[in-house]
C-alpha cells in the first residue's frame, strides 16, 4: 500500500506495475438484445426494474480492476452478485457483453480461437467448485489431463503429474478414480490439474464451498502454502468473508453485478464504503483484520522510548497481547527502526469497540476509500461504483 | 383453446363469486371435453347426413391397391435392371450378403469348440466368470438341442446387423448429440420408430430388396439402430456440464472436448444402447425369419406353422439362451464400468483379452485337428419327440373336461366368444364418428391437442387406406389383450409393491421374461391354447406383464416415504393408503405402464398373424407369403397408424411433466 498508484474515483486506474489482468468497464448482459443494454438508457437501472423493462439481467455490470502480479485478489459476494460470472469472463469461458479485458498486456477479447486457447493452455488455469474431474479417469491421469491437451508426451505428462500429486499431498492415491476420492481429495486432484500446466494466473471459483469446515480450513491453508511458496498470482472467487479476509491480498466486493468497494481486507472492515459493506462485515473480528497502522496515533514526547515494539503491519490484536504482556500503557509502531507511531489503550479499545470512524486513524497510510476521491486517494478506493 | 390449457388448474381464492367460466378453467379436462363436444354437435349431423354411420364410408377411402401394385410391378420388373438398384440397392444388398455369408464362414470355421471359447471368454473379459460359464453353457446346450447350424446362421446375421445397426446408431446419435437442430428433427422420429411394432418395417424392406438375407438384414438394421441412435444423443447431451467447463477451461479443442470428455462421459448410455440394439436385433432377427432371414426364427416359424411344438420349442430354447446371454453380458460390462478393475493385476487389460484371444486360438486348433467343427451328430438331444408327447398328453388331458376350470382350449373359446367378438362386433358396430371422437377425447384428456390431432389423423387415416373393419378386429384384440395385462399387473404389482419377498421372488422371473423375443411367446400359448386369436391375445398379455408389472411396482415403491409416513401417522389402512396416497402420487408411473402395455401388446397381436389371429397381422403374412406386395403394404400401414393412435391416446402430457421436473 505505498500509494505508487493514482487511482480516480472515475474507475479508471491508473497504470499500475505490468497487472496481470486488466479489466475495464466490463458487462456482462444475460436476455435478449444484451449487447444494447451497456451504456444504453436503462444502464443504471436496478436488478429488478431492467429485467422488468428489457428482459435482462445484468450479471456483471461495468465492472474495472487489475489483478496485480504475486497478489490473491478475492472476488467476494453473496450467490447471484455475479463473481462467477465475473471469473468465466476472464478467460472468455463466458463470452463478455463489452469492455476490455487484458492479461500482460494483451486484448484477450481480440484473441482468435487458437490464441484462446493457447491462453486457456498456459497462461490461465482454474479450479472449480464442483472440481469437474473426468470420472474415468485415475487421479494421476485427471491431473495429467491439461498437458495431454497441450500435446505432452505420456512419459513427460505422467511424471509431471507425480510431481503435483505429490506436491497436493494425494501420494499413494495415483490410480484412484475420482469417485472414490473424499471432497477435499478431490478438490486437490482439481488444484493439482490446474498448477500442472504451470499458469501464469490460477482462477479459483468458490473452490471449496463444497467442503466442510474443517476440510475447507485445511484447503485454504494449503492455498496460503502455495501462494507464499510460489507467488503465484490467484483469483479466487467466494461467497465465504472469513475466506476473502483469510486469503485476500485485496478483496472486490460485489452486489447486484457491480463492485462496490475494492480494497485490503483492512480497508474494507475498517472503512466500509457504504451501508451494504459495513453490514456485511460487521460480525468480523475487527482487532484481527485491522492493523497498528490503522490504529496508531503520532508518538507524544517521551513516547519514543517505552513499550513494547510492533510492526506496522501487525494486527491489533497482536498488539494489545503484546501491551498487556508488557504492562507498559503503550506500544510502539517501529517501520524498520524508524518510530512511525504509538498505540495505546484508547486506540486498541477503539478497534475493538468499532469506534475507529473515518478520519480518526490519522497517521495510518490508508484513508477512507469512498471518502477520498483525489488523485492520490489509496489503492482501492472506489475503483467502481454503479 | 391454447389459453385454457396453457394455464396450469389453480385452486380458485374466492370461490364464492365464481362463474361456470372459471370452474372450466379450473378443471381443464371438462373444458376440454366440453369444447369437443360442442364441435361434435355441430359437425356430427353433417357429417352423419352426408356419409352415414356404422363403418368408414366407401365415399372417403383412397383404393391405393391399384397404384401400390403398379409400384410394385415396377420395381419386380425393374429390380435387375434400373440403375438405382443396380448401383445402389444393389451394391448394398451384395455386402449384407457377403459379410453375412463370412462371418458364417468365420463361425463355421472355427467350430463348435471355437465358438463356445470364444463366446466365454469374451463374456468373461467384459462381465466376469459366472456369465462366461453362462455363455459356455448355453452354447453347448444349442448344440446339444441340435440347433449349432441355425443358431450360427441366426448368430451370422445378428453379427452383421448390429454393427451395421451401432455404426449407424451412433453417426445419427452423434449428429443429434452435438447439434441441437439434428436432435428437434430426430427426437420424434426415433420415439414413434420404437413403439411402433416390428412387423411395420417388413414389407417396406422385401419391396426393394425382395424376400432373403439382404432384406432381413436391413430390416434389422433399421428396427435396432434406434435405440442406439436416441441413448447416443442423449448422453452426448446429458454430459455433466461442469466437467465440459473444466475441460473447455484447460484449453482444449472441439474435437479433444468430443474424444477425451463428452464420449467417454456418456459411456453408460452408450453400452446401454449396446445393449438395447443387440436385444431389439435378436427379436428382428427371429421375426425377419418371415421375409427369409433363416436360423433359429425360421425353425420356429416352420414348426408353428404345422403346429409342431416340439420342434418350435427346440428351436426356441436357443433363441431364449442367446437373449439372456447376451443381456446379461452387456448388462454387465455396462455395469462394471466405472467399477474399480478386480481380479488378479496379471489379467487387467490388454493381458486378459490377448489371453482370451490365444486360448480360444488354441481350442480352435485342436478342435480342427480332431474334426469337431460341425457339432456331432450323436451328441444331439431330440427334445421334439417328447414334447410334442407332451402336447397331446396336453390335449387330451387340458384342452377340454378338466373339473371346475373347464380346459385350456374351453377358456380360449370361451374368451373369444365371450370377449373378444362382442367387443369386435362393438367396434365395428361404433358409427365412424364416434370412434374418432373418443380417441380425440382420449387423446386430448391425457395429453395435448397435439398428441388429440395426430391420434385422430391416424385413426383416419385407417378409415382412408380402406382397412377399417381388420384394423376394429385388431383394435378390439389389443383392448382386450390390455384390459387383461392391467388387471393381473396391477394386481401384482400392488402385491410386489407391499411385500419385498414377492417382489424378491419376481424379479428373476421378470428379467428372464423381459429379455426374451416377441416371438419365443406363441410357442407355448400354441402349446396350451391351439390356434387362433385367444392364443395371439395371450401371447401379447404374457409379452406385456413383466413390463407393466416392473413399471407399476417401481411406481409404487418409490413413492415420497414422507407422504406414507404421514398417512400411517393419521391412521390410515393400508388400502386407504393405496388409495388415497400411492395411486395418486404414482400416476405417471401408471399411466406409462398403460402405454407400454398398449405398444408391447400391440406388437404381438400383430405377430399373432402367424398363429391365426387374422386382421392385420394376418394381412401382412399374406401379403408377403402370397406377393401381393399392396395389400402387405396397406395393411403395414395400417399398423404404424394403429401403433401412433394408440400410443399418443396413451401418452401423458410431456410438456406438463417437463414443467414439474
Amino acid at each position: 500500500m505505498t500509494g505508487t498508484e493514482t487511482l480516480k474515483a472515475t474507475g479508471n486506474p491508473g497504470p499500475a506495475e505490468n497487472p496481470v489482468f486488466s479489466v475495464r468497464d466490463l458487462w456482462k448482459v444475460f436476455g435478449p438484445r444484451a449487447d444494447r443494454i451497456p451504456g444504453g438508457e436503462h444502464a443504471a437501472l436496478p436488478p429488478a426494474e431492467l429485467r422488468a423493462a428489457t428482459g435482462c439481467t445484468a450479471a456483471v455490470r461495468d465492472v474495472s480492476f487489475d489483478v496485480r502480479k504475486g497478489e490473491v485478489f478475492v472476488v467476494m459476494g453473496l450467490s447471484g452478485s455475479g463473481k462467477s460470472t465475473l471469473v468465466r469472463c476472464l478467460t472468455r469461458l463466458i463470452e463478455p457483453t463489452s469492455g476490455t479485458i487484458a492479461i500482460d498486456g494483451e486484448d484477450v477479447l481480440a484473441m482468435d480461437r487458437s490464441r484462446l486457447r493457447e491462453l486457456r493452455r498456459h497462461r490461465a488455469a482454474m479450479v472449480f467448485q464442483h472440481f469437474g474431474l473426468l470420472p474415468h479417469r485415475t487421479v494421476l491421469d485427471n491431473v495429467a489431463y491439461g498437458l495431454e491437451i497441450q500435446g505432452l508426451s505420456k512419459s513427460e505428462r505422467r511424471s509431471k503429474a507425480a510431481e503435483l500429486v505429490a506436491k497436493v499431498g494425494l501420494d499413494g492415491l495415483e490410480d484412484r478414480r475420482p469417485s472414490q476420492l473424499s471432497g477435499g481429495q478431490q478438490q486437490r486432484v482439481g488444484l493439482a490439474r490446474a498448477l500442472a500446466v504451470d499458469p501464469s494466473v490460477l482462477l479459483f471459483d468458490e473452490p471449496f464451498s463444497a467442503l466442510d469446515p474443517l476440510i475447507r480450513r485445511e484447503m485454504q491453508d494449503e492455498v496460503v502454502r502455495l501462494h507464499r511458496e510460489e507467488g503465484r498470482t490467484m483469483v479466487f472467487i467466494t461467497h465465504d468473508l472469513s475466506e476473502a479476509l483469510r486469503l485476500g491480498t485485496r478483496i472486490a466486493l460485489m452486489r447486484d453485478g457491480g463492485i462496490v468497494q475494492l480494497g485490503t481486507p483492512e480497508e474494507i472492515v475498517g472503512s466500509p464504503a457504504d451501508d451494504y459493506v459495513r453490514e456485511f462485515v460487521r460480525d468480523v473480528p475487527r482487532e484481527q483484520v485491522l492493523t497498528v497502522a490503522t490504529a496508531m496515533r503520532p508518538a507524544l514526547a517521551g513516547e519514543s522510548e517505552r513499550g513494547p515494539a510492533v510492526r506496522p503491519e501487525a494486527t491489533v490484536a497482536e498488539a494489545i497481547e503484546a501491551v498487556s504482556r508488557s504492562g507498559d500503557p503503550a506500544a510502539r509502531v517501529m517501520d524498520g527502526g524508524r518510530l512511525v507511531g504509538v498505540v495505546d489503550h484508547a486506540c486498541l479499545l477503539d478497534v475493538v469497540a468499532g469506534t475507529t470512524g473515518p478520519g480518526h486513524a490519522t497517521a495510518s497510510a490508508s484513508g477512507a476509500p469512498g471518502t477520498h476521491t483525489g488523485p492520490d486517494a489509496p489503492d482501492g478506493a472506489r475503483e467502481v461504483t454503479f | 383453446m391454447a389459453t385454457a390449457q396453457a394455464t396450469p388448474a389453480r385452486p380458485a381464492r374466492a370461490g364464492a363469486r365464481r362463474g361456470p367460466l372459471a370452474a372450466l378453467r379450473d378443471r381443464p379436462a371438462a373444458a376440454k371435453l366440453l369444447l369437443l363436444a360442442l364441435v361434435a354437435a355441430v359437425v356430427v349431423p353433417l357429417v352423419h347426413g352426408r356419409w352415414g354411420g356404422g363403418v368408414w364410408p366407401d365415399a372417403l377411402t383412397a383404393d391405393l391397391s391399384a397404384p401400390l401394385g403398379e409400384v410394385t410391378d415396377w420395381i419386380v420388373s425393374n429390380r435387375d435392371s434400373h440403375p438405382l438398384f443396380l448401383y445402389f440397392f444393389g451394391h448394398i444388398s451384395n455386402a449384407v450378403v457377403l459379410s453375412v455369408r463370412g462371418v458364417y464362414l468365420l463361425l463355421l470355421a472355427l467350430g463348435w469348440a471355437g465358438v463356445t471359447v470364444f463366446a466365454a471368454a469374451v463374456a468373461w473379459r467384459a462381465a466376469g466368470i459366472r456369465l462366461a460359464l453362462t455363455a459356455g453353457v448355453s452354447f453347448l446346450l444349442c448344440g446339444l438341442l441340435g440347433m449349432w447350424v441355425p443358431t450360427m446362421q441366426t448368430l451370422a446375421l445378428m453379427v452383421v446387423a448390429v454393427l451395421a445397426s451401432v455404426v449407424l446408431g451412433l453417426l445419427l446419435g452423434l449428429a443429434a448429440g452435438l447439434f441441437d437442430r439434428v436432435f428437434r428433427v430426430l427426437r420424434p422420429v426415433l420415439d414413434t420408430m420404437q413403439v411402433l411394432p416390428a412387423f411395420a418395417y417388413l414389407l417396406p424392406v422385401v419391396l426393394v430388396f425382395g424376400i432373403g438375407v439382404p432384406g432381413a438384414v436391413l430390416a434389422t438394421v433399421v428396427y435396432a439402430a434406434p435405440p442406439m441412435a436416441r441413448l447416443t444423443a442423449l448422453g452426448l447431451r446429458g454430459a455433466d456440464g461442469g466437467v465440459m467447463e473444466a475441460v473447455t477451461s484447460l484449453g482444449a479443442t472441439g474435437r479433444q472436448r468430443l474424444l477425451s470428455a463428452r464420449l467417454p462421459l456418456a459411456r453408460k448410455e452408450l453400452l446401454l444402447g449396446l445393449n438395447q440394439t443387440i436385444m431389439m436385433a435378436l427379436s428382428m432377427a427371429v421375426i425377419a425369419s418371415v421375409i427369409g432371414a433363416g436360423g433359429l426364427g425360421d425353425r420356429v416359424y416352420q414348426a408353428l406353422s404345422s403346429v409342431d411344438v416340439g420342434a418350435a420349442l427346440a428351436a426356441g430354447i436357443p433363441i431364449v439362451l442367446l437373449a439372456v446371454v447376451l443381456d446379461r453380458t452387456t448388462e454387465a460390462a455396462g455395469r462394471r464400468i466405472g467399477a474399480e478393475p478386480t481380479g488378479p493385476a496379471l489379467l487387467r487389460g490388454w493381458r486378459g483379452w490377448s489371453l482370451a484371444a490365444l486360448v480360444t486360438a488354441a481350442v480352435t486348433a485342436v478342435g480342427r485337428a480332431a474334426d469337431g467343427q460341425v457339432w456331432p451328430d450323436d451328441l444331439t438331444v431330440a427334445i421334439a419327440g417328447p414334447v410334442n408327447t407332451a402336447k397331446d398328453w396336453m390335449v387330451d388331458h387340458l384342452y377340454t373336461g378338466v373339473p371346475v376350470v373347464g380346459g385350456t382350449a374351453d377358456l380360449a373359446a370361451h374368451f373369444t366368444s365371450g370377449v373378444l367378438n362382442p367387443l369386435r362386433s362393438g367396434l365395428t358396430g361404433l358409427p365412424w364418428w364416434s370412434v374418432l371422437l373418443i380417441v380425440a377425447a382420449l387423446a386430448w384428456t391425457i395429453g395435448t391437442w397435439r398428441t388429440a390431432a395426430t391420434a385422430v389423423l391416424a385413426m383416419a387415416a385407417i378409415g382412408v387406406l380402406g382397412v377399417w373393419e381388420p384394423s376394429m378386429d385388431t383394435l378390439s384384440q389389443v383392448l382386450a389383450a390390455v384390459a387383461v395385462t392391467l388387471v393381473i399387473g396391477f394386481g401384482v404389482a400392488v402385491g410386489a409393491a407391499r411385500s419385498a419377498r414377492l417382489e424378491r421372488l419376481l424379479r428373476p422371473v421378470l428379467d428372464v421374461f423381459q429379455t426374451m423375443p416377441q416371438f419365443v411367446y406363441l410357442i407355448p400359448v400354441v402349446a396350451l391354447f391351439g390356434v387362433g386369436r385367444a392364443p395371439a391375445a395371450a401371447a401379447a398379455v404374457i409379452y406385456a406383464l413383466p413390463a407393466v408389472i416392473r413399471i407399476t411396482t417401481q411406481g409404487l415403491r418409490s413413492v415420497d416415504p414422507a407422504a406414507m409416513e404421514g398417512a400411517r401417522s393419521l391412521g390410515a389402512t393400508p388400502g386407504q393408503q393405496l388409495r388415497q396416497v400411492q395411486i395418486p402420487l404414482a400416476r405417471p408411473s401408471l399411466l406409462l405402464a398403460v402405454n407400454q402395455a398398449v405398444v408391447l401388446v400391440l406388437a404381438v397381436v400383430i405377430i399373432g398373424g402367424l398363429v391365426g389371429s387374422g386382421a392385420l397381422g394376418y394381412e401382412v403374412v399374406l401379403g408377403l407369403a402370397q406377393g401381393d406386395l399392396a395389400t402387405g403394404l396397406v395393411a403395414g400401414a395400417a399398423i404404424v397408424c394403429l401403433g401412433l393412435m394408440l400410443d399418443r391416446v396413451t401418452q401423458p402430457t410431456t410438456r406438463r411433466q417437463r414443467q414439474e421436473s
